[in-house]
């Protein structure tokens, strides 16, 4: 397919703003009369405040709030799940902390240096209660209750041994595929848990309005779902409240929810009535989200020819102090499991566990990554063990075109329409030089290099053809102005990423316009329709459907009335960009002359009192289909120092058709680099001692990649598939870029070193230890420095 | 224990209250130094004092900062070596070529320090007065025998690099001195040095640092220095391998025994960064691998 504007390389609309500081943030937002806040956080991990005094703050003269001041009212921050999922724990200020950095207190003052003095003043006494930092343990007999009553829905359940929740799935006769298989492998995985280290910390400037209404400015990924929380928490009408679209420093999923910083500041300026800002520092911001970590009992069965047959899975989940959406990603890691490969009969048993640790949140790739590193470890060693090539293997036993696809867990699936797994991996294994790859453990010496691969995907939204426990669904509003360009707006929330320069593709595309006569324009949760939220890889699929449904209706109206004006049957009318003239032309193919720019028609329809060329309408992805990617990695261990380094990266994409082809490159890098630090370096360790993260917030000892730690390859390619149910036949991209990188990661240090590692992530202190347990004290003397 | 420092550590700000003196000459820093003494810090780049102030770790009362002082802001060579002022900035040193020239592992140790924002501002002599048993700088300036010189009001001392540090973030500084200037003798012709680091990331502190120099004559050994840091509460020079090296062969034997000796003269902990065990062990390798570049150089030239 030839498309005018979908795959060209363009410079995105905001960047100029973004390179120069121009483009407006939420911490960016300053209001007169503003007010500014700070929070008062628990520092203990298990606590109950039996006194607190705020009067010398008060004295001051800060508005103070504490867990007094705000409703009491149980609620649950992300509001994805239709309301039967959704679990409700949490309160805007607690008397009973349950992390350290827990919400207790929050004051305002006229300088965030008096605010920072004021809350220094506030006077509290804690009655201590016994801590527990591991799931395993706490979900143990007799361990100190974190919640005893919280909310399923409008119910109350009780919790009982730190369970936050459980799913169990069953189908098949896993018995009867256990016992026809030739290879059972069982096999025990712990992953890390880590930090988004979005950009942007969190932060909220919140203004009250005279009819008791709020007007909001705050760190998000859905400003539709904010609204409609604040309204449930406070009490306000929901159309009273308005939520701000505004650029946002990325989320990586740390903003699906409600930010903390947003019902604070809210209670706040209610309190104070005047316009309040809050922004957490990025130490504030670590002890506010984190990543979920899991751990997985994963058994597998194949025949000797390489047929799986069947598995068991059991995912105990460390969720921290608080449901956000444990329950719904209990039913995703199952989906994962299960939609990678085909096994005929399965067991799932999830439990989600409190701990007395930061919330976790999902974080890209909600559990997929970690899914997927399982399971391409086990593939890896049934390969070994079956003596398979281990891509063989894998293309024996995909899920692929044609077969059922859990999009987001047991409710939400479709059939897989598009699919180019064997493409990827055939050409992915000619670019890495797969066929030489060295055998595992076989190499001797200081440095080893090992070639590893995996592969996944990730779903594009959570559309399905029926209704399910996920809320799914898009809005948008497209108008045609008196100069030829169009206004977009939407609700629909930009991470970063730039979907919204692939709404202008898609938007330019179907209306034959010049790119830059598609207008992003300011949008909020008033002027808006209801989008629910930029996560599961849904903006460009979901989002950009969303779009091209209104440019379509826009599009019929435009030949509607153009036919008037032309004199000419509508279905006989074409439109064409004309970068010259800068316009659209609507013009009757096969006669000259016969044509009208779309800046004339708007005109003229304004003249004769025609009305405005405009469409709105909300739109429901049909399907959730997967993207796949592949990874493939070769690596350098320095077995004297545990130390690795990627030599050469190849990840091959199945995205359909590419709409932006220098920001899906930059998904597939950036997806590599995250994974990288997810598999060799990341972890937020606690201290038991302090009942904090061992690294207190302070990013100095949270360390990343930087750019001097990136491979000097990083080669990536797209295969060429057409997604039917997709716009312009693309799919999703953010997720599936990431979740096979750890995999990939594990499995070349393995084929380096012959060590497998079940525990992520893979620092060199770990590394460095299997290695001397395997081969003894001393190393590799030939490698050693001749120095005579 | 109680973690407190969530709701006093502020990073927007620096949220303590402090008076911040910014004098023109020297003799003014000093006097203010006296008069304020224990209650004051004495700032240049202010890379490392800003944020131990944001994190509460730091919390004094007087700021003298050096940055209006004009004249203590050089490189030159004099008396045998090279003389560095109190507000020579890091990233001056990287680029100076006698730096580059003739003391290798203090330019490569400088070059692994933080990013070239740090850099641009960051000083030498802040970097060892700050006290970090990682401070990248103090290996290669251990093995140079570097002289640190300060001032009171009651004149100048000149302290041996070795006798400087005291323990994490303490030195031998009495509450009224100014650093002014560290000069750092030629080491030895026909000698090279190399500095090495392991750490989590590029751009990071050290979870090992070393600094060798050596000097051969045909294949005996006949001068050797080796400095580590962040594997004790100071940066450290190791005598006992340098004495147990000097005038033998460089062979393989001698080499596992200069490991090993290293291996238990230092003292590391586990701390956020890394641990112990591990600490010791690429302790080991790393001197090879120093040694190794050392020598490398040596045939080069």
């Amino acid at each position: 397919m030839s498309f005018y504007a979908i795959g060209k390389r363009t410079a995105r609309k905001d960047s100029v703003a973004k390179v120069t500081g121009w483009e407006k943030y939420a911490s960016d937002i300053y209001l007169p009369n503003m007010l500014h806040a700070r929070v008062l956080k628990s520092p203990f991990p298990h606590a109950i405040v039996k006194k607190i005094d705020t009067s010398r703050a008060e004295e001051m003269g800060a508005i103070v709030v504490t867990f007094k001041d705000v409703p009491d009212k149980l609620f649950c921050p992300r509001l994805v799940s239709t309301p039967d999922a959704t679990y409700k724990d949490w309160k805007v200020l607690t008397d009973k902390p349950k992390f350290v950095g827990e919400p207790i207190a929050a004051v305002a003052a006229e300088t965030e240096e008096l605010a920072q003095i004021a809350l220094e003043s506030i006077n509290v006494e804690y009655e201590l209660l016994e801590p527990v930092f591991d799931a395993l343990e706490s979900m143990k007999e007799g361990k100190p209750r974190i919640h005893d009553k919280i909310m399923l829905n409008d119910k109350i359940i009780d919790i009982e041994n730190n369970v936050a929740c459980r799913l169990e799935l069953q189908e098949g006769d896993l018995e009867e595929a256990f016992k026809r298989s030739d290879i059972i492998i069982e096999r025990e995985f712990r992953t890390s848990r880590g930090y988004h280290n979005q950009l942007e910390p969190k932060v909220a400037v919140v203004n009250p309005e005279p009819d008791g209404g709020l007007t909001i400015w705050c760190t998000t990924q859905t400003i539709h779902n904010t609204r409609l929380l604040i309204s449930e928490i406070f009490n306000i009408p929901v159309s009273k409240i308005n939520v701000k679209k505004l650029a946002l420093g990325g989320g990586f999923g740390s903003s699906i929810q409600t930010n903390i910083v947003v019902p604070i500041a809210v209670a706040l300026a209610l309190k104070a009535r005047r316009p309040v800002r809050l922004a957490y520092t990025k130490e504030e911001d670590m002890h506010e989200h984190s990543s979920y970590q899991m751990i997985f009992r994963l058994k597998i069965g194949v025949t000797r020819d390489g047929k799986l047959t069947g598995g068991f899975m059991e995912n105990i989940m460390d969720i921290g102090a608080h449901q956000i959406q444990a329950y719904p990603l209990l039913g995703t890691c199952a989906g994962w499991w299960v939609s990678l490969y085909k096994l005929q009969a399965i067991k799932y048993v999830g439990v989600a566990i409190y701990t007395n640790k930061i919330p976790s949140c999902a974080y890209r790739g909600y559990g997929n990554p970690q899914v997927t590193w399982a399971v391409e470890t086990i593939m890896d060693e049934l390969a070994e063990m079956l003596g398979m090539d281990p891509i063989e293997f894998r293309l024996k036993n995909y899920v692929g075109e044609r077969d059922l696809f859990w999009g987001q867990g047991p409710t939400v699936k479709s059939i897989i329409k598009s699919c180019g797994v064997e493409e990827i991996l055939k050409k992915g294994s000619e670019l890495i030089g797969w066929k030489n790859r060295p055998k595992p453990g076989e190499q001797k010496g200081r440095f080893r290099r090992g070639i590893g691969m995996a592969r996944g995907y990730h779903t594009s939204s959570a559309g399905a053809p029926i209704p399910s426990q996920v809320i799914d669904y898009s809005g948008a509003i497209l108008k045609v102005n008196e100069d030829g360009t169009v206004d977009y707006i939407t609700g629909l929330v930009d991470q970063g990423g730039g979907t919204l320069e692939a709404h202008a593709k898609i938007i330019a595309e179907e209306l034959g316009l010049p790119l830059k006569n598609v207008n992003i324009v300011a949008a909020d949760s008033q002027t808006t329709i209801y989008d629910v939220c930029t996560h599961a890889s849904r903006g460009v699929y979901a989002g950009g459907g969303a779009a091209l449904n209104v440019a379509r209706q826009v599009k019929e109206k435009i030949f509607k009335l153009a036919s008037t004006i032309l004199n000419a049957y509508p279905h006989t009318l074409r439109i064409r960009p004309d970068e010259e003239r800068g316009q659209a032309v609507i013009y009757v193919e096969g006669l000259p002359g016969k044509e009208i720019t779309l800046g004339e028609l708007a005109t003229l329809a304004r003249i004769k009192n025609l009305g405005t060329i405009a469409a709105v309408d909300s739109f429901r992805p049909p399907a959730c289909p997967p993207h796949f990617t592949g990874y493939f990695v070769e690596v350098l261990v320095d077995t004297e120092t545990g130390i690795v380094k990627p030599l050469k990266v190849v990840i091959g994409a199945d995205v359909g058709t590419v709409i932006n082809p220098d920001l899906a490159e930059g998904q597939l890098h950036g997806g590599f680099i995250m994974g990288w630090s997810r598999a060799i370096l990341e972890d937020l360790k606690y201290n038991e001692e302090i009942g904090d993260i061992e690294c207190r917030g302070f990013i100095i000892d949270y360390k990343m990649p930087t750019a001097a730690d990136i491979p000097e390859e990083i080669k990536t390619f797209f295969v060429e598939t057409y997604e039917p149910t997709g716009p312009f036949g693309a799919k999703g991209l953010g997720e599936g870029a990431q979740n096979p990188a750890i995999a990939a990661i594990s499995n070349a240090i393995y084929n380096a070193t012959g060590v497998r590692f079940y525990e992520l992530p893979i620092t060199p202190e770990k590394l460095l230890e299997k290695l001397k347990e395997k081969e003894g004290r001393k190393l590799a003397v030939e490698d050693a420095v001749k120095l005579t | 224990m109680r973690a407190d420092y969530v709701n006093l550590v502020n990073t927007h700000t620096v949220p303590v209250r402090f008076m911040y003196h910014s004098p023109e000459t020297l003799e003014e820093a000093l006097r203010l130094m006296r008069e304020y003494g224990g209650e004051a810090r004495v700032m240049a780049g202010g890379t490392d004092l800003i944020v131990d102030m944001k994190l509460r770790r730091k919390e004094p009362k007087h700021i003298v900062s050096l940055n209006k002082i004009r004249g203590i802001e050089y490189i030159v060579e004099e008396d045998g070596g090279v003389r560095i002022g109190a507000n020579t900035k890091l990233r001056s040193i990287e680029k100076n070529s006698i730096v580059r020239e003739r003391f290798e592992a203090l330019y490569e140790a400088v070059r692994s320090i933080a990013s070239v924002q740090v850099r641009n501002m960051g000083t030498l002599v802040g970097n060892i007065c700050n006290a970090s048993p990682a401070a990248d700088s103090a290996p290669p300036l251990l093995v140079y025998d570097a002289v640190v010189k300060a001032r009171s009001i009651d004149g100048e001392r000149k302290i041996k690099i070795r006798d400087f540090f005291k323990g994490p973030g303490k030195t031998c500084l009495k509450d009224d001195e100014i650093v002014t200037e560290v000069f750092i003798p030629y080491p030895p012709g026909d000698s090279a040095s190399t500095f090495f680091k392991i750490s989590r990331v590029s751009m990071d502190l050290a979870k090992v640092n070393i600094a060798i120099l050596v000097k051969l004559s045909s294949n005996v050994v006949e001068d050797f220095r080796i400095a580590l840091g962040a594997v004790a509460p100071t940066p450290l020079r190791i005598p006992k391998a340098e004495e147990y090296l000097r005038h033998k062969p460089l062979n393989e034997e001698n080499l596992n025994i200069v490991e090993k000796i290293v291996s238990e003269e230092i003292k590391p902990i586990t701390d956020v960064r890394s641990t112990e065990w591990y600490r010791r062990e690429v302790s080991k390798i790393l001197v090879r691998d120093a040694l190794n570049s050392t020598i490398k150089k040596l045939v080069r030239t």
